[in-house]
């Protein structure tokens, strides 16, 4: 069984400070980590491997330094990594990175599970799931905590909210999975060094996929960017009463 | 020249700092309060390659060579001392000498368990009338057919108490001495013969076991004696050499973690109106902690690229060793400081970091003899022999 995950490569958010009053951020360290969300699919991708056996694809779209990524996604266990990479990809938004990972897949063949995270730490969109599951024509379900293989179908259980939902999907499918869903394993450091000394990740092209220019324009322009307005204090209360009042009035209690 | 760490050793440091910072920090105190060995966190590090770093990957190491090693000292020994010496030890000298001076047989036989962490090693050469003068050792290994016959005794061993495998040095022939007369052994702890003895209540390291070694008629075949039989002071002296480097690895990572928590306190304290960050005295004893890092940084990882690249590095291992423990001595002593009252309460962990270091001074080979080491290599040079 052939299981896809996509995973994105973000900055590592322990080597930047933020400055308000400035509204700047600063970059100590320009480091780079697997997108948490994500590493959280590639842990699920591997435990389907362990229980029925799978053979496990990472896709990672993004410039050179995305390599290190795939290095360590093999390195946790995966079979095969895929560097998707493009001077025409360059600034891709949800549906370009969708349409992309799409064509991938297509090209791939016998896919029958594509997973990825919910929500990517920098841009926090949340779109490239659903997406892509649109640009594959497959069912997609979102929020997976637990993900299970079921015959010739994905079972999952979801959370939406506080409470938990048991869904079900027939394969190919794509399963988004919720940041902490699980511990994601540590890479064997063996296995860190052989990724690098003896193993390198595919390199796809916009050509590779069938791609025109035309095909990866991006939809959305990007006017600018600015921190969320300044978190306004709250009410102080002078005593225990007054919160009480305070709730009842709000019918929070009776 | 170039001062990069290669991309698979960058990658090796970023998982090590994650697993740090995720499985062996939190138990840091929990160890230390109930002197207790991290079980735990040993099965975990099995799991990742980390009981056996620079071993080749045929026997179930890593493959990281003297680099990584160093790496996963430094990167273990900022959030934990403990746990680094029970890990250290293991690697640096009871798996080391069976990988430098065993046979392929050996090897497959008790490396393998060691590297992948099925089994925990110790190193038995320290006896009571035995520690720099490690010639004076009495344990005594005699020929029976074909095997040796173990009796004596080993104090103050790293591990002791839980190791499945040891390295252990005993004297074959007594009218030799250090030279001819002593033998190296590999010993299964589960052997008839022996046993541990009393196990030593420490000042720090306490997450980490240290016991005496008993050996009452104690068989060992032939087939494990370590190296040539009597010269094994060569194997064991050689082994510490190793072991040397990565010491100062881990007090490197101490004294990182000592000069981030200085600093990380310097920026929340606030007196006479200002952060103590502000204050020259405050900057001076950063700025100094600071230099003896980055020097330490510098001699650690030439040292660990002379060991890999095969060059000669004894007296550069010394000086891990020694510069190593000191810096880690001085810089923690200085955050303690900066801390005020806070650095020498029991519920903060500035006073284990403090208590912790001081055993770095002391054991593998005390300061005093690394600086004959050290002297005795550079006096040579110019053609004056110092030791005999």
């Amino acid at each position: 069984m052939r299981v896809v995950v996509a995973i994105k490569q973000v900055l590592d958010p322990t080597g930047f400070t933020v400055n308000r009053r400035a509204e700047k951020v600063f970059v100590n360290r320009e480091e780079h980590i697997i997108n948490p969300a994500d590493r959280c699919a590639l842990e699920v991708a591997l435990q389907i491997k362990d229980a029925v056996g799978a053979e496990v694809v990472v896709l990672c779209g993004g410039p050179e330094r995305a390599n290190d990524a795939l290095r360590y996604a093999w390195a946790m266990g995966a079979d095969q990594g895929i560097h998707l990479t493009d001077k025409l990809f360059a600034g891709a938004d949800g549906l370009v990175a969708a349409k992309l990972l799409a064509a991938a897949i297509r090209k791939l063949g016998d896919v029958e599970l594509a997973l990825t995270g919910d929500r990517a730490l920098d841009t926090g969109a949340g779109e490239v799931g659903p997406r892509l599951a649109e640009a594959l024509g497959w069912p997609h379900i979102l929020a997976a905590r637990t993900v299970e293989i079921n015959n010739g179908a994905v079972r999952v259980i979801a959370s939406v909210g506080h409470q938990f939902f048991a869904m079900q999907a027939q394969r190919p499918a794509v399963v988004i999975v919720a940041a902490g869903a699980n511990k994601p394993r540590y890479a064997h450091g063996g296995r860190i060094m052989t990724s690098y000394r003896e193993w390198k990740p595919e390199v796809w092209s916009a050509s590779d996929l069938g791609l025109t220019e035309a095909d990866v324009k991006v939809a959305i322009e990007k006017r600018g960017q600015a921190f969320p307005p300044e978190r306004q204090p709250g009410t102080i209360l002078s005593s225990a009463d007054e919160l009480v009042g305070m709730l009842k009035r709000q019918r929070i209690i009776s | 020249m170039d001062f990069e760490f290669s991309p698979e050793h960058v990658a090796l440091r970023k998982m090590l700092r994650e697993f740090a910072e995720e499985e062996v920090r939190p138990l840091a105190k929990t160890i230390d309060r109930e002197h207790r060995v991290p079980w735990e966190t040993l099965k975990k590090a099995a799991k990742i390659g980390l009981l056996g770093v620079p071993f080749p990957q045929k026997y179930g190491g890593m493959g990281a060579g003297e680099t990584g090693y160093c790496i996963a000292m430094e990167e273990i020994g900022r959030v934990c001392t403990s746990t680094i010496t029970n890990i250290g030890a293991h690697i640096g000298i009871a798996a080391m000498a069976i990988y430098l001076d065993g046979t392929e047989a050996q090897k497959q036989k008790y490396l393998v368990p060691l590297a992948s962490g099925e089994k925990i090693g110790a190193f038995g050469l320290t006896e009571p009338n035995a520690g720099s003068d490690a010639a004076a050792i009495r344990t005594r290994a005699v020929r029976e057919g074909d095997s040796y016959i173990l009796d004596g005794s080993k104090i103050y061993i790293t591990n002791g108490p839980i190791a499945g495998i040891c390295s252990v040095l005993a004297v074959t022939d007594p009218t030799l001495g250090a030279r001819g007369g002593v033998t190296a052994f590999i010993i299964e702890t589960e052997w008839e013969g022996f046993k541990i003895g009393s196990q030593e209540n420490k000042m720090g390291i306490r997450g980490s076991s240290t016991s005496e070694l008993i050996f009452d008629n104690l068989r060992v075949p032939q087939e494990n004696v370590l190296g040539k039989v009597g010269l094994g002071f060569v194997t064991f002296m050689k082994t510490l050499d190793y072991g040397r480097a990565s010491l100062g690895a881990g007090c490197l990572g101490g004294a990182e973690a000592a000069l981030e928590a200085a600093m990380q306190w310097a920026k929340a304290r606030n007196q006479f109106g200002t952060y103590i960050a502000a204050k020259q005295s405050i900057q001076w004893m950063v700025a100094d902690i600071a230099c003896e890092v980055e020097a330490l940084r510098s001699l650690i990882y030439r040292t660990a690229w002379l060991i890999d690249s095969s060059r000669p590095f004894s007296r550069e291992a010394a000086m891990c060793k020694l510069y190593g423990s000191e810096v880690a001595s001085r810089a923690i002593n200085k955050a303690l400081q900066i801390h005020g009252a806070l650095g020498y309460s029991s519920d903060f962990h500035i006073e284990r970091g403090w208590r912790d270091a001081r055993i770095a001074e002391i054991f593998e080979g005390t300061n005093e003899i690394q600086r004959i080491v050290i002297a005795s290599d550079l006096f040579q040079q110019i053609g004056v022999r110092i030791r005999s």
